[in-house]
């Protein structure tokens, strides 16, 4: 059943321009605060001379990590300004702060900062070498997890065939809209802080470490957010602290906007990954064994590389059913941007590896790839990779629709014809499948919790308090679909209110795509607890039990019964006559997962969402060129509230992966990146979109609100597997690192044609 | 960030009067779409930069006419003009689909044909129709005016032979006969807003015979300046085209462009790939499959 | 560096401004005109986010002198809504259809497809895909805002003659 509650709550603002971004607030006396960034990739800071800058007209003041009152950091976490070592290209070592953004950026240049050049590190390979220049005094190792289960060796002894692979991935900027951006206003009691973040209370906490403040004297309030895809986490709090280090000092209001530039040197990025794989297979197709090492690059900084490492660690192995697997992730510390979750959470790099795993196996055993996935995934009750019993798969159900959608081997077939004809552009089919965990889960700290509460107003009007952030996702908009569909209200009836902590509980980020389900579940329950005071009075009313009323239409009912019903605002006013509150709080708690980190065993995720895909393509046999021409996407959500916005979820993160697949790459040889705005750093137009045929099932989770699962980051998976499958099938190229660019293609295309003797 | 003051000259005169006296402290701006990329990045080319004068209101240069033979552009005429000119889509239909792959729908109403050719880049893509064409440039100073050949004017990559009191003011060539076939293409990154990695613009003459009485190939971005390549053309003149000639025509782009600029890394990628568009382009052209 | 006094039509309202010569027309929107819903998301004409309408054409306010702005037509985001705060038919259909989500390059998106139908409201797919190619959008994979802008153009005519008669 497809519900549609009609539109986000945010759309009027952002349709009309009128929704405040934070580069659109000003305040009277407001300045501008730029960032004097280091040249190196690892350096010493020997000394910071700020006179030049600081008599340039219009300078109030140049900032650096010794005027920090609070801490600059936690161990290991990037710096809000830098104290003595940098570790990447372009970190901050110091602010100027001045009455224009003119007058700050060109005082910037006046900063001398000298420094000692230190020898970088810039690959995860080399960093991990046992006489690499360290990073931190304890060597470069980021962290290493061990995970799986059974037993690998006995499992390779009963397999016919041995398969070796390996496989990497490139690092990849989010490259949100807007890019990072923050307005500090000092205020008596403290500071108040906007600044677009998926994280209000993790950017309170930064900022308020900073300034060495108790958290509650900072007031951080998120206004319109230009889009994340987790970008502004980190990033935001960096830029809150730095902006509200500035107005502290100063005693003004201060404004900080990154140029794109600035976005791309400074800000996280997805991890970069190596994949190595050994699979044992029978000759009837079934998988006895896998063994995997992943390899990450985490950058300068911790970031969330831990839960990043966690998740690629339990997902490597695929959604497939293995007696055998042993999995190891390592990441190293390395003279890069730090890396951080980017919509996936390191997701994404494993489903390249283990779908394109899974696709070459088929091919070279003579299997079709999607029948040979069919055979080996997880179905209802078998265990994971890591010893989860696994509970409403809906992996055949995807299969099935995506087999369905594209009459998978009648195409195949007709393809594989037409490429006989001959001719400079060839067509191919590919396939992938996916299952990703849900919200933190053992990636996290074991617990994940959310908290929103209902405002109910004597006129029956509901205000939804939560940090919620609505970095685009329409998460706001979905916390309003649960509270009508539980408490059977108008729409009209419920607001948002601003993401303000001095008001708003702590709802957590936007990310690891917990909103729906953890979030969501938070709403559920608030609106549970109005409406539980809600039905202990219509039940007095109409004589029944409070547990077998039906909340609709404005009307609670007798079960049964059309016309035996009492009306909403009658019992609202009722609830206000007795002396009591409608109002409602949720709190929800993901824990109690059994899961044994020094061995990577046991229940990983509460839930998880999964998904199919098949992709056409087209490759110019002469220059190499990829076009993806259709993209089939289905994808569980559980219960879809909003049946457009899903499928605008699922595109968008389609369009991302396109983009992975194919040109996206930080270009940042020896810790210099290159490519850093939209003219060199591509992601896909309009243009370079296929055809998208968006499917949504619903199958529902015990978990879930109203059994919706969450979908952000599983849009973002299949993309890059399939279309590098089906580029496989157009040419019999394999591409194992991404992205498929064009000097790839043409490389790959060349060896290809002197390996057959062909020109 | 560069400051300069704003000079808006009533005529393409009083614009070159500006030139004279400012010399190289003061640069044009029409359209701006390379300029103030150029201004913003700190470019060192404008470091001087103190003035910069608007021509972009001069409707007199904003103009695509039929001149007996030849046509005529005014060089404040935009990508879009280019690309929705009647006249222009029926003589050199390559000349409005390279135009019509220039940056975006609002960098083509905003960047003027003018700018595109004195912005000297290498991976111009309106600009190796016009060298197929050999085009003629009309150059305005204080002292007078001068006619051209495009391919003139090009000293090195974002460099050109003007002096320093000289603007373009308008682009001509001679109408290619009726039956005279045209293809541009393009290989870029992605398919909007992509920077040519490779380009190539070719017209062909056929005669009642079959034979190739005019050829033009002229590749962009694998020269410093743009040019035709006779020795490509050479191998199809006078000839009835076969697909080995087309190849060996594509050779010999990938050869002339070593010979210039001799073998560097990105060689493995645009000899192959200047060879495929070539001979693609002339198949397309001659319909030889 | 000399000030320069710029009198322009800004969504159909004669306004004069002083400006710095150096100033983006972008600049001049947000900070002079309090237009803040043109947005910048790059500085050098790649993304979309600061297309207005200048004299009836698509341009990126990022790539614009304020100073060379005498005398224009410009039309942003904030003027389109009607009087009463009614949505422009491509407002309306862009909620429809889903096609914005974070909204930051919606504008954008909006002012460029609003000078492609003013053009050309009997577009093709195809069209509309090229019209709106020098917009990018992050969140959308652009289906929506395409089915948005073809959807509009279907009623674009009339919607059009209508205002007009207002």
């Amino acid at each position: 059943m497809v519900k549609k509650h009609g539109r986000r709550v945010d759309v009027l603002a952002k349709i009309t321009g009128k929704a405040q971004y934070t580069n659109d607030l000003s305040f009277p006396h407001m300045l501008y605060a730029t960032t004097v960034r280091c040249p190196h990739p690892h350096a010493k800071i020997i000394s910071i001379e700020r006179e030049q800058a600081e008599q340039y007209p219009g300078v109030v003041m140049v900032i650096t990590a010794d005027n920090i009152p609070g801490i600059p950091s936690q161990y290991k976490q990037k710096p809000i300004l830098v104290p003595e070592v940098v570790r990447y290209e372009g970190e901050g070592v110091a602010l100027v702060v001045a009455n224009s953004k003119v007058v700050a950026s060109e005082a910037a240049k006046l900063v001398k900062v000298i420094y000692e050049e230190l020898p970088a590190v810039t690959s995860s390979e080399a960093a991990l070498k046992q006489d690499a220049q360290k990073i931190y005094d304890d060597g470069n190792l980021l962290c290493k997890y061990k995970g799986g289960k059974g037993n690998v060796e006995e499992g390779f002894l009963m397999a016919d065939y041995i398969f070796e692979k390996e496989y990497r991935t490139q690092r990849v900027d989010h490259t949100p809209l807007e890019t990072e951006a923050a307005v500090a206003v000092p205020t008596t009691e403290g500071i108040t802080v906007y600044a677009p973040t998926n994280d209000a209370y993790k950017a309170r906490l930064l900022i308020a470490e900073t300034l060495g403040l108790r958290e509650n004297q900072v007031r951080f309030i998120t206004p319109a957010i230009g889009g994340s895809f987790g970008a502004k986490n980190y990033d935001a709090g960096l830029l809150g602290s730095r902006a509200a280090l500035a107005a502290v000092l100063t005693g003004k209001p201060v404004k900080m906007v990154f140029t794109r530039e600035e976005s791309i040197i400074e800000g996280t990025k997805r991890h970069p990954y190596i994949c190595k794989y050994k699979v044992g297979v029978t000759k009837a197709g079934r998988i006895t064994a896998m063994e995997i090492d992943l390899i990450g690059d985490g950058g300068a900084y911790l970031s969330k590389s831990h839960p990043v490492a966690t998740r690629t660690l339990i997902e490597a192995s695929g959604p497939y059913n293995i007696d055998n697997v042993k999995s190891n992730v390592t990441l190293a510390f390395t003279n890069n941007t730090y890396s951080d979750a980017m919509r996936g959470f390191g997701s994404p790099q494993v489903d390249f590896a283990s779908e394109v795993l899974l696709d070459e196996i088929a091919c070279e055993m003579g299997f079709d790839p999607l029948e040979f996935k069919k055979m080996n995934h997880l179905k209802e009750n078998d265990i994971s990779g890591v010893g989860q019993v696994m509970t409403d798969v809906s992996l055949g159900k995807c299969l099935d629709e995506a087999q369905k959608a594209s009459n998978w081997k009648e195409r195949k077939e007709e393809i594989a014809i037409e490429r006989k004809k001959g001719g400079s552009k060839v067509k191919g089919i590919g396939f992938a499948l996916l299952h990703r965990g849900e919200a933190f889960g053992a990636a996290g700290q074991g617990i994940d919790t959310a908290e929103v509460q209902l405002l109910v107003n004597n006129d029956g009007g509901i205000t939804i308090l939560s940090s919620m952030a609505d970095v685009g996702m329409g998460g706001h908009t979905m916390m309003v679909n649960v509270i009508m569909e539980t408490l059977g209200v108008k729409r009209e009836r419920i607001v948002m209110a601003p993401v303000d902590t001095q008001y708003v509980p702590n709802s957590g980020p936007s990310s690891a795509t917990r909103g729906t389900m953890v979030i969501g579940n938070a709403a559920r329950l608030a609106a549970e607890e109005v409406k539980e005071k809600l039905a202990a009075i219509a039940a007095d009313v109409l004589g029944v039990l409070k547990e077998e009323l039906i909340f609709n239409n404005e009307q609670i009912y007798s079960p049964g019964k059309a016309d035996e019903h009492v009306n909403y605002q009658d019992m609202i006013n009722e609830i206000f006559a007795r002396g009591q509150t409608p109002s409602g709080r949720g709190w929800y708690t993901v824990s109690g997962l059994a899961w044994d980190r020094a061995n990577g065993f046991g229940e990983a995720y509460l839930s998880y969402a999964y998904g199919a895909a098949v992709t056409e393509v087209e490759v110019d046999l002469e220059t190499g060129q990829v076009s993806v021409d259709k993209f089939i996407a289905v994808h569980d959500v559980g219960h879809a509230f909003d049946k457009n916005e899903v499928i605008g979820q699922i595109n968008g993160g389609v369009s991302m992966a396109v983009g992975m697949a194919l040109f996206e790459d930080v270009d940042s040889k020896k810790g210099h990146i290159k490519n850093t705005n939209f003219d060199k750093y591509l992601i896909p137009t309009s243009l370079d979109m296929p055809e998208m045929n968006s499917i949504v099932v619903e199958v529902p989770t015990k978990t879930g609100p109203f059994g919706a699962r969450g979908l952000g980051e599983p849009t973002a998976c299949t993309a890059a597997p399939a279309i590098i499958n089906a580029i496989y099938d157009a040419t019999g190229i394999r591409i194992r690192e991404l992205p498929a660019s064009l000097e790839t293609m043409m490389q790959e295309l060349k060896n290809s044609r002197n390996k057959t003797g062909l020109n | 960030m560069f400051k300069y003051d704003y000079l808006r000259p009533a005529s393409v005169k009083e614009a070159c009067e500006l030139l004279a006296l400012h010399g190289d402290r003061a640069k044009i701006i029409a359209g701006g779409t390379d300029l103030m990329v150029q201004i913003r990045d700190e470019d060192k080319k404008w470091a001087n930069i103190e003035y910069v004068i608007d021509i972009g209101h001069l409707k007199e240069m904003k103009y695509i006419k039929e001149d007996g033979d030849s046509i005529c552009i005014g060089a404040l005429s935009s990508h879009t003009d280019i690309v929705k000119s009647g006249i222009l889509q029926k003589y050199v239909p390559f000349f409005c689909e390279a135009s019509s792959t220039v940056g975006s729908p609002q960098i083509r109403n905003m960047g003027t044909i003018g700018g595109s050719i004195g912005n000297a880049s290498p991976a111009s893509d309106p600009v190796p129709p016009l060298i197929a064409l050999d085009a003629e440039v009309k150059i305005v100073g204080t002292s007078g005016e001068r006619i051209v050949s495009l391919k003139s004017i090009f000293a090195n990559s974002y460099k050109t032979t003007l002096k320093v009191d000289e603007i373009i003011t308008e682009v001509s060539f001679t109408k290619m006969p009726t039956e005279a076939k045209s293809v541009f293409l393009k290989l870029g990154r992605r398919k909007a807003l992509a920077i040519s990695r490779m380009n190539v613009g070719v017209i062909v003459v056929v005669d009642s015979d079959g034979v190739v009485s005019d050829i033009r190939i002229a590749p962009g971005c694998i020269f410093a300046t743009p040019d035709r390549v006779s020795v490509a053309e050479d191998v199809l003149i006078g000839k009835v085209p076969t697909r080995e000639l087309l190849v060996e025509a594509g050779k010999k782009v990938s050869d002339e462009m070593i010979n210039r600029t001799g073998i560097r890394p990105s060689t493995e990628f645009k000899k192959p790939a200047i060879e495929s568009l070539t001979t693609r382009a002339l198949s397309q052209a001659l319909e030889v499959e | 560096m000399n000030k320069i006094n710029v009198n322009m039509i800004v969504n159909g309202e004669a306004v004069s401004v002083t400006v710095e010569p150096n100033a983006r027309l972008l600049d001049t929107l947000r900070d002079n005109l309090e237009l803040t819903g043109t947005k910048e998301g790059c500085g050098v004409g790649e993304c979309g986010a600061c297309t207005v309408i200048v004299n009836g054409e698509a341009v990126n306010s990022c790539m614009l002198l304020a100073a060379s702005m005498e005398g224009k037509v410009i039309e942003t985001i904030e003027g389109l809504a009607g009087e009463n705060g009614e949505l422009h038919i491509l407002q309306e259909k862009f909620v429809e259809h889903s096609a914005l989500q974070c909204g930051f390059c919606t504008p954008g998106f909006v002012m460029s497809s609003k000078a492609f139908l003013d053009a050309n409201d009997n577009p093709t797919r195809e069209e509309i895909k090229t019209a709106i190619s020098g917009n990018l959008c992050r969140c959308t994979g652009y289906s929506q805002i395409i089915d948005a802008v073809e959807d509009a153009a279907k009623d674009y005519y009339v919607y059009d003659v209508c205002r007009i008669k207002k």
